[in-house]
């Protein structure tokens, strides 16, 4: 049995709290969240996704989760609210984005050469059922999902975080 | 007695079931639409049958129109003149779209972003055929 000599401090308790699982996890959640604006990016530049001011609602979602990963590794209360508040805008916009993309979908409805002639006289139902699904328009319905995805992980590993800041009140 | 939890799951599979149907439903109430689209008007059957012959049809009786700096009005009111269907909305997505590089008149770049619409056919030779840097 090894013996841990407590006067090793905090170096040893350090190293400790890396190996925990939760630490791990959350190690894990936050590089899971940068890959996640890092693939995002490419893809939105990749698609040109910048053509109108609509289109640029998930570049500063991307900043915005950018932030809420910087402000949950700061071991203090008030970084870990920032970084709650910061991915519920970017979940928000991550669902704004899908509603705005199933939307556009549904505009270009009578576009599409199979409903030309035919749209305006479809149920509304299926039309709405033909954008969410894009059978019809060029936009990907859950595309926007992918940031409300970052979103989740950046509060998933807020979970359990402690102020580990050291206190001018302990004796 | 308690098949609540079996109740709801058979409540769900119907719910699931009703929109399936619903949206396979759009197959058969599209046949006789699409007849009624063969029969319907002429403009339309005209520009699938030859692009190449309805694309240089389609600008006789006016100017082009530059993609760039027309306003979307004067888009549309074109696409209308040349017989475009729905050309308010595809004189939006010309909008949307630019700017269109100058030494590129036949508009490649814009073929590209309005084939994702799947139009029907001759429609992005139309568009193009009345249109210029």
């Amino acid at each position: 049995m090894t013996h841990v000599d407590p006067a090793t401090g905090p170096a040893t308790e350090a190293r400790t709290r890396r190996r925990e699982p939760a630490t791990i996890l959350r190690a894990g959640a936050l590089a899971l969240a940068g890959i996640g604006v890092a693939a995002t990016a490419f893809e939105l530049a990749s698609e040109r996704h910048w053509n109108d001011l609509d289109q640029l609602i998930p570049w500063a979602a991307l900043v915005v989760l950018l932030g809420a990963i910087g402000a949950v590794l700061v071991p203090r209360a008030a970084a870990l609210t920032l970084s709650r508040v910061l991915a519920a805008i970017v979940l928000a916009a991550s669902l704004y984005g899908i509603v705005d993309h199933t939307v556009a979908n549904h505009d270009a409805g009578a576009l599409d050469g199979r409903y030309s002639e035919t749209w305006d006289d479809l149920p509304a139902a299926q039309q709405w059922w033909y954008a969410a699904t894009k059978t019809v328009g060029p936009a990907p319905t859950l595309a926007p999902g992918v940031l409300g995805q970052g979103a989740l992980l950046v509060l998933l590993a807020g979970v359990g975080r402690r102020n580990r800041a050291p206190s001018r009140h302990r004796s | 007695m308690t098949p609540t939890p079996h109740r709801i799951a058979l409540a769900v599979s119907g719910a699931a079931l009703a929109l399936a149907l619903a949206g396979c439903s759009g197959g058969g109430s599209e046949a006789p639409a699409s007849s009624s689209a063969t029969s319907t008007p002429a403009s339309t059957s005209a520009t699938s049958a030859g692009s190449a012959t309805s694309a240089s049809a389609a600008p006789t009786g006016g100017p082009k129109v530059s993609a760039n700096n027309a306003s979307e009005d004067e888009l549309a009111q074109r696409f209308e003149q040349a017989g475009i269907p729905n050309a308010e909305k595809w004189a939006d997505e010309v909008v949307e779209y630019r700017p269109y590089p100058a030494d590129d008149p036949n508009f490649n770049a814009l073929r590209e972003e309005l084939a994702k619409y799947n139009p029907g056919p001759g429609v992005v030779d139309q568009i193009v055929a009345v249109l210029q840097p």
